[in-house]
């Protein structure tokens, strides 16, 4: 029997029993949508909506709807392709890595945060496909023969990198996510009274009984994945990085990516996490799971990555000043002091400025500035990756070839849709999935519940 | 696994962990044979009490991982040297060796995927898992907040049952 | 995608009856009995069906299966019944003859497949102007323009020959019997035959009247001439042996000049002791000004005054000299110094239609001697005809409605003559002999088409000694006839013209096929005795000239008329000509008027960047004695001289056809009789106008991308250490030159060939005609104004073109400027800079970025040393154009084939328009990357040729279509794998050097220093 020291504060609050998770996590399941809940889904639908004439519009037409030219080749497309990306990967950190590290505090919000992974995650995928000037054979990217024989693919190429990163990522974390499912459904389809919901979460919980054999293979394939999808996570976005990092152009031609990418990743996705369950916990009354605690945590996630961020920019400006290269030099130069210096500025106050709030713990616990500082950490985040394409391309080695880039109504259109497409999915998750892994956390009721722990202190088993 | 027995079973309802821990541990000193427990979230060393072995389901990822491995290397290895070897800007095609540097990423990538894939559907294979497939657990109390022991029917197992602390026996 | 739908294909099968069975099981009931007939002697004896006939059923069966796999339907696909046998499908026929448009002459060969001709290419007999100017090259899609008249109308209505000739015979019937003229109005006419015919008119009609004028008219040089050698013709100009040239305004390299100038300029710009030197005195900045060793801002009003300075300080005579600059005189008197020290041995250029000018340069020759080396007065060039007095004579005529019968054959006074369009209404009878309906022809009673010099018969004599004729490459597409036809028609002749270019071939005893193999044929060396007074005339008439030069009017702004690709405009509907960028602005689809950055500054001119990087300009107002010309875009143009705007002509047609109409403003309204410039009026207007410029920096920041030097550093230092120092990488091996640092062994760029280019920075001049070979060869789809001011122009090859700026690493390091500010210094290019070109291609690098990063291995190297793209494997990500630091990758943003935004400039989305593209070379579809190949069909055509013939392959067998159309030999292409090339020679030259090698691409393209011979 595991004791969970007095200091520590409880993670559940309100004395709760099995029963009383029970209730609360299907809730939102069992009852009827909010208003609230409708508006915002109805919202996101539109915005959806307007996302896929965009898509559909640069498919009839070609990629010259969008505002690129033969200087700035990747600009919104790629932008959003990393931020989405980014934001998918703070999901299976909390339930990875914190599950590696015992870090019980993940139990109440790691459902959230994987849904949150493979939405984003989809999102992503979304802009490269589309973003090829000829979408309709984009399986060419896949190792398969070509119809005129062996036609192969490059795998010297990062973009080939990125497809099999993806597509592993996605997968793998939709997997890791619905094995964690299964038991949770299996709670709701014993508890459901209507038929046509009953057949659905049985066809959902595959059968789940919750037999002891079962539950052992259960805990050790999740301590496998999570094992499994720590690196992993960490890889797609050193991948992501190296579609830059292992190029010749000035600004992208920079060593220090990987952990730089994968810093920023952690440090937005977390601020998306914040931004969502804020709202959850207010939509669907889990203020005694997802605790100021969690929110405090997440915060000091927050600032900590957002600094080591700040680190990657100053050390790159001085790489650059150091390296005596003069196309390294003037590229870093025109970021901070070019035409677009106003990105350059926007980003620094974004990532590196506002997270520094975060050592107050008075801010840190203060749900208004933390949902505040998780929007404009994401601005930021934006306008890094903007930064770093859009910069450095629209003004490289031969200045008879600089640019300008300036975004058509139809990328503004198909990034919007894309945050539609996140919100739609995330609102229909909201209402029909278990949004706390309820088994889990049921575990470290005893050990971390509230009424709990003031009996443990009593020294008294206190049975319910 | 109690399917294949003959003897007839007796199920009591338990409402706290522990309790259902003591309960097996006792039954167990008992010489009563404790066929199945079910709970709505996992019991820390359950398995150890009901003696169950430990699971091998990570030794097969294992496996996994290194078929994984093997069918990304064969894949670089024929199509970038074998089949149709070509200069990509000046990179070496000559040996696998030369070029698999720029393999590393996707050697990684096909490995995990094997690894994660493969062992998820072992796992659903081996606990009979699959969709629509009708609810393995006879009393859905034992999703939410209760427990339940499976145990053979013997005499005096019921008392035996109460005497650890069950709420409610039934007989299959 | 498979689809589980069954479809029966009848109701046997839907019954499943047993035949349905049997026919399922066995499709094809009976094999064709290959090996029965084949197989057995005695069968094939007794059989009536012979092996021959065997075969046939093959051959057809393959036949209809091929057609059947067919993807696209074949339109109007009409088999050879008897194959003509000069045509093989797949094998290009070359024939020579001569481009003319009204303008320019150029012997030139025609390539043709299955008889179509698709490009225009240099003439190989070396005849006098056998290079191709970018207007040569681009001729040929005017062949297939859609805007052209098809057959003749009578205003509105349709009509026939028959009318149009019966029309103009009774008119000029009824203007004897008026005593009105019979007034035949053309551009410079120099072919015999028609100048035979229009004699013969003389002959018929004592009231017929002969005017020629040419738009951009030269006719006050033509009179000075005149009256120097009795010879109505500009004198043949020698550059091979100058060794110092001066040019007052005139832009001699571009295509204005009726000589082309280039290569025997560009023979005495190759480095080296005895290297030419060049001063250029002018206001705009000419492409002929960026090639200077020294350039002046002078106002064209002062020229007069420039020439008449240097004539006192050549010859040491005191003629008076007009106002004139303290800099320009001080760059005159070295320039003084030169031409003596070089006497016989230079030249003297004087720019612009300007009579006194004209004679004063010709004096300064005089007075160095260089008439008849230079200056060669008794070998007449008789491209140039026009004569304003003329035409002036024709307009006092129409006014008083003297003229009873106008014919106006190819040219348009409408609109290039102000106040013209009125006056033809005045002739009582007019007749447009046109290639369309423009501004003139669609104001005369008929019009009636003639045929493009592709279509047509023709001979010449565009200078002395050289005969040369124009042969058809192709049936004529319209119902057109000769003009000279239509005059005979007139005497009852009905003789084809063809005959009697023939016939007067033969006359001169000439044989018709040898000539028409060669296109021409040189009878002398031209040189002739009536050149030998004009240097004495010249040097007599020099005060005079003074006098009248000192006179020259001048104003606060001064017009500078210029020609840009379009030329005089004659051409102004071809698409390929728009898109190609002005070598010094950059920009396309526009003339404009070019403004110092401090004239700017006082009218509050202002070219202002969107967010997009596009470009817009204030407007201005010009008004030159009472005609005003509303909303000219202004252009702030270093190098353009304070008080001067530049203004191209050939623009602003109204009805020249859908590419160019109301494209630009029309020049000619302000220009009076071919006037080189113009005192105006200027304001600034309230509208803004869109640029489409394709170059957005305009400064090389202080990087090694153009390697330049002086002469006498260059003379110092043969082996280029001190000022063409290459990039190394320090590795544990020691420093490695970063051209052959490698990670990995080198691939095998040893056995087959190696394909290098050279570039000659020395030799560029940045006319563009390689740009537009380019276009022509690769099937490059033109894009419009839009999308070139979107940075989407979609050349394979461009000439940057970068300024010298006031700021550079070294001088801001002495002044102590700080990082931020030197780099925004460094950007804004001089008042007055120093202007190099540098033409860049896909550079076939052999380590490539791009090959690296594409997902499916659609880009990759040949063993050749030839950067592939494979268009049907590309799926578009644009990560490789990303990657590539020349930034030479182009994407296919639409279906420029078929996207409506398109149709009003890319030729090929008309079927006549269709016709110019290349066989060879596919179009590739929407959503593709596409870049130089070095011509790569072109390569594959060589190799084959010489593996049929079986020998290896000459250097110089072949070449790229951009090496082949520069006529300076900037470009030189070959086989660096044999030694005996001439590209593997420069490569070991001193002055060659990679383009950013520091980034270690090991690029198959190399660029030769550029040397300024510097006073």
């Amino acid at each position: 029997m595991h004791y969970e020291s007095p200091v520590r504060e409880p993670l559940v609050l309100g004395n709760k029993t099995y029963h009383d998770i029970t209730l609360d996590v299907v809730r939102p399941v069992e009852s009827t949508a909010p208003k609230a809940w409708w508006i915002a889904f109805s919202i996101a639908l539109a915005m959806f909506l307007w996302g896929v004439g965009a898509i559909l519009w640069t498919i009839a037409n070609g990629i010259g709807s969008w505002g690129l030219n033969k200087t700035v080749g990747w600009a919104w497309d790629i932008t959003n392709f990393v931020w989405w990306v980014g934001i998918g990967h703070a999901g299976t950190l909390i339930s990875a890595v914190l599950l590696l590290f015992r870090q019980k505090w993940r139990m109440s919000i790691n459902r959230s945060a994987e849904a949150m992974t493979i939405f984003s995650v989809i999102q992503a995928g979304l802009f490269p496909v589309i973003h090829m000037g000829r979408v309709w054979v984009a399986y060419f990217v896949l190792p398969i023969p070509n119809q005129f024989g062996s036609l192969w693919v490059n795998f010297n190429s990062p973009l080939l990198w990125d497809v099999f990163a993806l597509s592993t990522y996605l997968s793998v974390s939709t997997v890791f996510w619905y094995v964690g499912l299964i038991p949770d459904f299996a709670m709701i389809r014993d508890r459901a009274i209507n038929p046509i919901q009953k057949h659905i979460y049985r066809i959902l919980s595959f059968g789940w009984g919750g037999k002891a054999k079962h539950w052992q293979r259960f805990e050790e394939v999740s301590l496998v994945l999570a094992g499994l999808a720590t690196p992993l996570v960490l890889s797609v976005h050193t991948i992501v990085s190296m579609d830059f990092a292992t190029s010749v152009i000035p600004g992208w031609h920079t060593t220090i990516f990987p952990p730089y990418f994968v810093a920023g990743a952690i440090f937005s996705g977390f601020a998306m996490v914040q931004t969502l369950l804020i709202i959850v916990r207010k939509l669907f009354k889990m203020e005694d799971y997802i605790t100021i605690q969690h929110i405090e945590m997440m915060n000091i996630i927050i600032m900590v990555t957002g600094s080591i961020v700040g680190v990657a920019y100053i050390t790159e400006l001085f790489i650059a000043y150091y390296s005596g290269v003069e196309y390294e030099q003037y590229a870093f130069l025109n970021r901070a002091t070019g035409p677009y210096w106003w990105a350059y500025w926007s980003m620094m106050t974004c990532n590196v400025f506002s997270p520094q709030f975060m050592w107050s713990k008075k801010l840190r616990t203060n749900l208004v500035f933390t949902f505040i500082i998780s929007i404009v950490v994401n601005i930021g985040m934006w306008f890094e990756r903007f930064v770093i394409i859009v910069t450095s391309l629209h003004r490289d080695y031969l200045p008879s070839s600089w640019a300008m880039f300036s975004p058509s109504s139809i990328d503004i259109a198909f990034y919007m849709g894309t945050i539609g497409f996140f919100f739609v999915l995330f609102l229909l998750y909201a209402r029909t999935f278990p949004v706390i892994a309820q088994a889990e956390l049921k575990t470290i009721l005893k050990s971390s519940g509230a009424s709990q722990k003031k009996h443990h202190t009593e020294d008294d088993h206190a049975h319910h | 696994m109690h399917t294949t027995d003959s003897k007839p079973l007796v199920r009591a309802l338990y409402d706290d962990d522990d309790v259902v821990l003591g309960a097996v541990k006792e039954l167990r000193a008992q010489g009563v044979a404790v066929k199945e427990v079910y709970s709505p979230f996992p019991i820390h060393g359950l398995d150890k009490a009901m003696g169950l072995k430990d699971t091998r389901i990570a030794m097969a990822a294992f496996m996994y991982g290194l078929l994984g491995l093997t069918t990304i290397v064969t894949i670089t290895y024929y199509q970038m040297i074998v089949d149709w070897p070509m200069n990509i800007g000046g990179k070496p095609n000559a040996t696998w060796g030369w070029n698999m540097p720029a393999f590393v990423p996707v050697l990684f990538e096909l490995t995990v995927f094997f690894t994660a894939h493969l062992m998820v559907w072992t796992f659903f294979v081996l606990n009979g898992l699959y969709p629509g497939r009708a609810p393995q657990n006879p009393d859905p109390r034992t999703t939410d907040d209760k427990f339940m022991i499976e145990v053979e029917d013997g005499d005096h197992v019921v008392d035996l049952l109460k005497k650890t602390g069950a709420i409610e026996i039934t007989h299959a | 995608m498979a689809s589980e739908k069954k479809y029966w294909k009848g109701f046997d099968e839907l019954g499943n009856t047993p035949v349905a069975q049997k026919l399922a099981q066995n499709e094809f009931a009976e094999d064709l009995p290959v090996e029965a007939i084949l197989g057995d002697g005695a069968l094939l004896e007794s059989s009536n069906t012979s092996r021959r006939d065997f075969l046939k059923f093959v051959g057809f069966s393959t036949a209809a299966a091929t057609l059947a796999a067919c993807e696209n339907p074949i339109v109007e696909s009409i088999p050879y019944v008897v194959k003509p046998d000069a045509i093989t499908p797949g094998i290009p026929n070359y024939y020579a003859t001569s481009y003319v448009d009204g303008q320019d002459f150029a012997s030139v060969l025609i390539k043709t497949r299955e008889g179509r001709p698709i490009k225009v290419e240099p003439g190989d007999k070396g005849f006098f102007n056998s290079g191709t100017t970018a207007r040569a090259q681009a001729s040929v899609l005017s062949l297939y323009d859609s805007a052209r008249l098809s057959s003749p109308v009578k205003g509105e209505e349709a009509s026939d020959w028959k009318k149009v000739e019966a029309a103009l015979k009774s008119a000029v019937e009824k203007s004897k019997t008026e005593g009105k003229t019979f007034t035949l109005l053309t551009s410079s006419v120099f072919s015999p035959s028609t100048k035979g015919v229009i004699e013969r008119m003389r002959g018929a009609y004592e009231n017929f009247n002969h005017v020629q004028w040419d738009a951009a008219s030269v006719s006050q040089k033509l009179d000075v001439w005149e009256a120097l050698t009795g010879n109505r013709a500009l004198p043949f100009y020698d550059l091979k042996s100058a060794k110092v040239i001066v040019s007052v305004g005139e832009d001699f390299l571009d295509g204005g000049m009726a000589q082309q100038l280039a290569s025997d300029y560009a023979v005495g710009r190759k480095p080296g002791a005895g290297m030419s030197r060049h001063y250029q005195f002018e206001s705009n900045l000419s492409m002929t000004g960026s090639n200077a060793d020294q350039r002046v801002k002078v106002k064209a009003s002062e020229y007069g005054a420039a020439l008449a300075y240097l004539y006192n300080q050549v010859s040491g005579a005191s003629v008076r000299v007009g106002a004139l600059s303290a800099d320009a005189k001080k760059v005159l008197d070295k320039a003084a110094k030169d031409l003596v020290a070089h006497k016989g041995a230079s030249v003297v250029f004087s720019g612009g239609n300007i009579g006194a000018n004209e004679h004063l340069a010709a004096a300064i020759n005089a007075a160095l001697s260089n008439i008849g080396t230079t200056v060669q007065a008794g070998k007449s060039v008789y491209v140039a005809q026009g004569n304003d007095l003329s035409l002036s004579n024709l307009a006092s005529d129409l006014k008083a409605g003297r003229v009873g019968a106008l014919v106006v054959w190819g040219a348009n006074p409408a609109y290039a003559a102000p106040g013209f369009a009125d006056l033809i209404k005045k002739a009582t009878f007019s007749l447009a002999l046109t290639d369309r309906l423009d501004e003139t022809a669609s104001l005369c009673t008929y019009s009636a088409p003639v045929p493009h010099y592709l279509e047509s018969w023709n001979d010449y004599t565009p200078v002395a000694g050289h005969y040369a004729v124009a042969q058809p490459t192709i049936a004529p597409l319209f119902d057109s006839k000769p003009a000279q036809e239509v005059l005979m028609s007139l005497l009852g002749d009905a003789t084809l013209y063809k005959d009697v270019v023939r016939s007067a071939v033969a006359a001169r005893g000439l044989s018709v096929n040898a000539i028409l193999h060669d296109g021409g044929v040189q009878l002398s060396d031209g040189a002739s005795g009536a050149g030998s007074g004009a240097a004495a005339k010249a040097l007599a008439g020099a005060s005079v000239a003074a006098e009248e030069a000192a006179k020259a009017a001048t104003g606060e702004w001064e017009v500078v008329f210029y020609q840009k690709a379009v030329g005089a405009g004659f051409q102004a509907n071809n698409p390929w000509l728009h898109e190609l960028p002005d070598p010094i602005s950059r920009v396309t689809w526009d003339n404009y008027v070019t403004i110092s950055a401090a004239d700017a500054l006082k009218l509050g001119v202002e070219n202002t960047s969107e967010s997009n990087g596009a470009i817009n300009g204030s407007c201005l107002t010009l008004t030159v004695n009472g005609t005003t010309l509303e909303r000219v875009p202004a252009w702030i143009q270093p190098g353009q001289a304070a008080g001067t705007l530049g203004l191209a002509l050939g623009y602003g047609r109204t009805k020249v056809g859908k590419v160019a109409d109301n494209v630009g403003v029309n020049a000619y309204s302000l220009m009076k009789s071919g006037s080189a410039y113009a005192v105006a009026k200027v304001t600034l207007a309230e509208d803004e106008h869109e640029f489409a410029s394709v170059q957005l920096g305009n400064t090389m920041m202080g990087r090694k991308i153009v390697n330049e030097t002086t002469l006498a550093t260059f003379l110092a230092d043969s082996t280029g250490k001190s000022w063409n120092e290459k990039a190394e990488f320090h590795t544990l091996e020691g420093s490695v030159k970063a051209n052959e640092a490698n990670l990995w062994p080198d691939h095998d760029h040893k056995t087959l060939h190696m394909w290098n280019m050279s570039i000659d920075l020395n030799s560029c001049i940045g006319c563009g005609a390689c740009v537009v070979a380019c276009h022509i060869e690769n099937n490059v789809p033109v894009v419009g104004k839009d999308e070139v001011r979107r940075f989407r122009d979609m050349h394979w090859l461009r000439i940057d073109r970068y300024y010298s700026s006031d700021t550079s690493h070294e001088s801001a390091e002495a002044d102590g400027v700080g990082v931020m500010a030197k780099y925004a210094a460094m950007e804004v290019p001089s008042a007055s800079p120093e202007v190099v070109f540098q033409p860049v291609m896909c550079q076939h690098c052999n380590h490539a970025p791009c090959e690296t990063v594409c997902p499916v291995a659609a880009t990759t190297h040949s063993q050749e040393g030839l950067n592939h793209m494979t268009y049907n494997r590309c799926i578009g990500t644009r990560y490789c154009a990303n990657n590539c630091p020349y930034k030479v990758r182009r994407f296919n943003w639409f279906n420029y084939m078929k996207n409506d935004k398109f149709t009003g400039v890319n030729p090929s989305q008309d079927d006549l328009g269709r016709m110019v593209l290349n066989p060879d070379v596919t179009v590739r579809s929407r959503g593709v990357m596409e870049k130089c190949s070095f011509c790569i069909q072109r390569i594959q055509y060589a190799k084959l040729e010489a593996k049929k013939k079986g020998e290896p392959m000459v250097d110089g067998a072949f070449t790229t279509a951009c090496a082949q159309a520069c006529s300076t030999g900037a470009l030189s292409f070959g086989d660096v794998n044999n030694a005996k090339s001439a590209v593997a020679a420069v490569k070991q030259d001193a002055r060659a050097y990679h383009l950013l090698e520091e980034v270690g691409t090991q690029p198959s393209v190399f660029y030769q220093s550029k040397v300024r011979n510097q006073a």
